[in-house]
């Protein structure tokens, strides 16, 4: 029985390649690109999830400042995990990670930057599923000394030696030795440090020896001492059964009661599992995003369906003898659903093959393009859980109708023809081809949109200028040496401009709550983002002093403090030069209110910021160039650096680059959104343009006759295509809203957002009227064309 | 076999009515075979597709071989059809995307049939239609008399104890007619019912009786010799 089925549908198949054409190319886009998207988002929803305590872990965050200050803090002060894990009854265990930066690491000659190394306790290793493979797992550091570094770094550095027990030089001149090795990280994982040292090395260097002071009275002699450094991630591993509830509360009485001044301080947990697309506040950090595609992918794959469903019902009326004859030489219901759910699975296991294919060769593509490491590798249950989802969950969406409609024909009215005039699927038919232009218009509109916002934010006057602006960290005795550098990059006429500051303005920085003004509310917590520079940094970024003066470069202007408006607006000051301010240990007055400008990513409001005058701790230098001869400041630059750092490479950012960097993302997005929509209107256009070619085929008698009555040409193309202008309008109308709205929700995603125009709309319901006239036109003007005498013989 | 009592049915469409059988009565016994004649438009189509279950009159009653099935739901029409009723129509209707044995073959997948009986069975059937030799033929590829025998073979093999032929030969020349009447002799001399719509007398003559119908009732009976 099988067999004959079998038979019968390939027949179908081979007998009707036009149609099996455009469905199987539909089918199978539609899969390569629904397939593609649910694997990102399986990956994206599968983050840390694989640690076998996943459920148990816990992050902290502290919410710092007030007003619009107000932030939650991820990187925590230190004595937050020692504390919770003695004095918590719940807390079984806690962690703590500090990244810092990178650093090169040197074995024998050569030199390796890690860009992921970090200090971290050991039991990082037994709270997460980082066990060691080599070396002592009870005692993962022996001692401060020791580093413990991944697989793939170990070969890096040792090839197939033994890493155990090797010495590696950390940067300038420390040792540390390796003990021990964890297989690499899942791709899939938040954590990626390649390289990490032992906690307590870093209290051992920073707090033991060199004695923090931290608000100018205090003497720390301990990290686990230090309430007010904000520096590490802290992951609590709860007891089985222990409620989370409980202990944010707990930490928050523990932290006020060891530094009242902090009075209140909210505390947050979040879930290990939850970590990568939430804020610990349960905000949005990508889940939107990830939920956005997962409904793009199966819209994609609904238009896929929708195509085949609209083809082979509206086919169905041309099969409908061979139906009837079926059913009166005795199939029953179930033998022409069964055929038609097996013609459908036929086709479909065709262009499931053609998938593949596709997917094999473009995977590589798609992960650079989509950032990911994804495989197609047997062993990987929930890729193939996904896949398998998706074909089944396509098929039976576009077999089940058609096979039920097929089946359910009365013999006799279908072997007299009156099947194609009675039936009601013709108005199914059009609800699907609206279903489908609405998608594609949509997503056209997004495009639109997400285009739009991303030149905005791209050429948005930020406040400051960073046109031909770049820069480098300083380096050992490099900083010492400033003037001296400075005078020689000057000195080249490619050389506008130097200046140094403590941090990349366009990237986030240190930010502190540790201040007191004049007048400041008792239950205001406000924390200015810091920013250390020289008396050239304001001029040099082209910065407009509103009130006030900038630093002169005196000595006295280390007590003096620039603020923003947003800063003074925040503190409430209409005046604030002259007035008080205390930041952290720095007593001083305010001399200037800076104009607003946008520093860090335009996702976020304008925080309160403040200038201090401090050479000596500025690390990055800006340097201004012509513009037109970039590459030999960089080059001057680069000597410069060689005479001090022989043994490091010299590595540079324009601030241009950082800055479009912060909006890889929304870029990728926007790419991605344009090739779902192109994908989205092309599939759309192929059904369309099957169904056009139907309904000229079926149309070709009454088209023979209006023309031997006289019809011109013209009228018979719009006698055709304006059946289906008609849907797309309908579907314009139906799509624009919606669109607005759902954009209008992702543009509040960002701070700075451009107006969602109406020109947008029109331009993308005038283009989809294109698109689809263009798919119908083809048809129309060439069932226009034809013979009319030629055509009623055909009958 | 055939018994109908007061057969009523009815078309209704937005302005009219029609009654295309008005209170028919008649009765077919087992191996007769009986010829309906009348004008155009007089109920000779509807009332076969009652009499092969494809359609269910308004009123009256219909025994089939002593089962009353004028209410008979669709699955239940289908079922007693397929074991026990053939249908042959004035235009084929063969299948074009199977081949000869496989039309034939068709009503035997459906009954469930296996397929070494099926095989056995189809060429059987092909070799008394004399088509054997084109068993592999599509339809198209065959004449109008050709694909009328292929669909007398797809009528019989499944063994129906009725026949029911719309206009067997309305689409034949008279050579190929007489061909397809002499096949439907032999199958009545066989043992099999036939019940067979005609417009032409000289057709009408290898039938055991002919029922006149006019405006949807039984005008005459002729019985012949
Ligand atoms: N589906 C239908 N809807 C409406 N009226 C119908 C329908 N089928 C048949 N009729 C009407 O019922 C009457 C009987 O039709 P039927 O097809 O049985 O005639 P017939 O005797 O087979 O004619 P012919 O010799 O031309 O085939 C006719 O008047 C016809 O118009
Ligand atoms: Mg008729």
């Amino acid at each position: 029985m099988i067999r004959n089925y079998l038979k019968t549908a390939w027949r179908n198949i081979a007998g009707n390649k036009f149609y099996a054409s455009i469905n199987i190319t539909g089918l199978t886009v539609g899969l390569v690109v629904g397939i593609f998207m649910l694997l990102w988002v399986q990956d994206e929803l599968s983050f840390d999830k694989n640690n076998t305590k996943a459920d148990r872990i816990y992050k902290v965050a502290i919410v710092g400042g007030t007003g619009i200050s107000k932030q939650i803090f991820n990187h925590i002060i230190a004595p937050v995990a020692t504390f919770a894990k003695n004095e918590i009854p719940e807390v079984e265990d806690g962690v703590r990670v500090m990244s810092v930066g990178n650093a090169p690491f040197k074995y024998k000659d050569k030199i390796f930057i890690e860009d992921n190394f970090a200090f971290t306790d050991p039991s990082y290793f037994s709270i997460f599923d980082f066990g060691l493979i080599k070396g002592d797992k009870r005692h993962p550091f022996a001692d401060n000394g020791s580093a413990v570094i991944t697989q793939s770094t170990a070969q890096r550095y040792f090839g197939y030696e033994d890493p155990i027990g090797k010495v590696v030089t950390m940067g300038l001149n420390e040792q540390v030795k390796i003990t021990g090795v964890i297989p690499d990280y899942p791709a899939n994982s938040t954590f990626q440090y390649h390289v990490l040292l032992p906690l307590s090395r870093y209290n051992e260097l920073a707090y033991i020896k060199s004695k923090t002071t931290y608000d100018g009275k205090t003497i720390v002699s301990s990290m686990d001492a230090d309430w007010s450094s904000f520096m590490c991630e802290t992951y609590l591993l709860l007891k089985p059964g222990a409620s989370e509830a409980v202990i944010a509360e707990k930490m928050q009485a523990i932290h006020e009661r060891n530094r009242p001044e902090d009075k209140p301080v909210p505390y947050l947990t979040q879930s290990l599992t939850k970590m990568h697309l939430h804020k610990a506040d349960g905000t949005d950090a990508g889940f939107s995003t990830v939920r956005t595609f997962a409904i793009l992918a199966i819209l994609i794959l609904v238009i896929a369906c929708i195509n085949y469903v609209n083809l082979s019902t509206a086919r169905a009326m041309l099969r409908a003898k061979e139906v009837s004859m079926r059913k009166i030489i005795g199939a029953g219901r179930f033998h022409l659903f069964m055929q038609f759910m097996i013609e459908t699975a036929l086709l479909f296991v065709i262009a499931s093959v053609l998938a593949f294919v596709l997917m094999f060769i473009l995977l590589p593509y798609y992960n650079q393009f989509a950032n990911k490491q994804l495989s197609l590798s047997i062993t990987n249950v929930n890729i193939w859980a996904c896949i398998a989802a998706t074909l089944a969950g396509t098929l039976i969406a576009s077999s089940i109708y058609p096979a039920l409609l097929l089946s359910s024909f009365e013999p006799l009215k279908a072997l007299k023809g009156k099947i194609a005039a009675g039936i009601g699927t013709a108005s199914f038919r059009k609800v699907l081809v609206v279903t489908q232009f609405s998608v594609s218009i949509i997503l056209v509109i997004g495009t639109l949109v997400i285009g739009r916002q991303i030149q905005y934010i791209l050429n948005k006057d930020l406040g400051y200028d960073k046109e031909n602006v770049f820069a480098f960290t300083l380096r050992g005795d490099m900083q010492k040496d400033f003037e001296v550098v400075k005078a020689r990059l000057k000195n080249d006429p490619s050389v506008v401009a130097v200046t140094r500051a403590s941090r990349n303005i366009v990237l986030n920085g240190p930010s502190t709550g540790d201040n007191d003004w004049d007048g400041k509310p008792k239950n205001s917590n406000m924390w200015f983002n810091q920013l250390h520079g020289d008396e050239n940094l304001i001029p040099f970024l082209k910065m407009q002093v509103l009130q006030g003066a900038n630093f002169t470069g005196a000595v006295a202007d280390s007590a003096h403090f620039l603020i923003n408006e947003t800063a003074a607006k925040e503190m409430g000051m209409k005046n604030p030069v002259g007035k008080r301010l205390r930041v952290q240990t720095t007593n001083g007055t305010i001399i200037g209110v800076v104009k607003d400008f946008n520093f860090a990513s335009l996702h976020k409001q304008i925080e309160p910021v403040v200038f201090q005058y401090k050479p000596k701790s500025c690390w990055q230098v800006y340097i201004k160039t012509t513009g037109r001869n970039s590459n030999r400041a960089i080059a001057v630059a680069q000597g410069l650096w060689k005479n001090y750092n022989n043994d490091v490479p010299f590595t540079y950012a324009f601030l241009d680059d950082s800055f479009r960097k912060l909006y890889t993302d929304d870029q990728r997005q926007g790419s991605l959104f344009s090739i779902f929509s192109g994908i989205a209107i092309v599939i759309s256009c192929l059904g369309l343009f099957g169904l056009a070619a139907y309904s000229a085929q079926v149309k070709t008698r009454e088209i023979g006759i209006r023309k031997v009555l006289g019809a011109s040409v013209g009228r018979i193309i719009s006698l055709l295509a304006t059946e289906f202008m008609v849907l797309v309008l309908i579907a314009i109308l139906i799509a624009s809203p919606i669109a607005w709205y759902a954009m209008n929700k992702w543009l509040q995603d960002f701070a700075y957002r451009t107006e969602i125009n109406y020109w947008i709309f029109i331009i993308a319901g005038i283009g989809a009227m294109l698109v689809a006239l263009a798919t119908i036109g083809l048809q129309s003007v060439k069932a226009a064309l034809a013979n009319p005498v030629k055509s009623l013989r055909s009958e | 076999m055939i018994k109908i009592t007061n057969l009523e049915k009815f078309y209704r469409t937005e302005e009219v009515e029609t009654i295309a059988l008005n209170k028919l009565s008649m009765h077919v016994d087992t191996g007769e075979f009986v010829a309906i004649m009348g004008p155009s438009g007089c109920g000779k189509s509807t009332l076969l597709n009652i009499l092969g279950m494809l359609d269910d009159p308004d009123e009256g009653s219909y025994v089939f071989n002593d089962i009353e099935v004028a209410h008979f739901n669709e699955r239940k029409r289908a079922d007693l059809r397929k074991h026990n009723i053939g249908f042959v129509f004035q235009s084929f209707n063969l299948i074009d995307e199977l081949t000869v044995f496989e039309n034939v073959e068709l009503p035997l997948i459906y009954t469930g049939v296996s397929a070494s009986e099926r095989v056995k069975r189809v060429e059987e059937v092909l070799d008394k239609m004399q088509i054997m030799h084109r068993r592999n033929h599509y339809p198209q590829q065959l004449s109008g008399g050709q694909q009328q025998r292929v669909a007398i073979a797809r009528a019989v093999v499944n063994k129906p104890k009725l026949i029911l032929a719309d206009e067997p030969t309305g689409n034949l020349d008279s050579s190929n007619g007489n061909d397809v009447m002499e096949l439907l002799t032999d199958l009545n001399e066989q043992g099999t019912t036939i019940i067979m719509v005609t417009h032409s007398e000289h057709d009408a003559r290898y039938s055991h009786r002919i029922i006149r119908l006019l405006d949807g009732q039984t005008v005459m009976e002729n019985i012949m010799v």
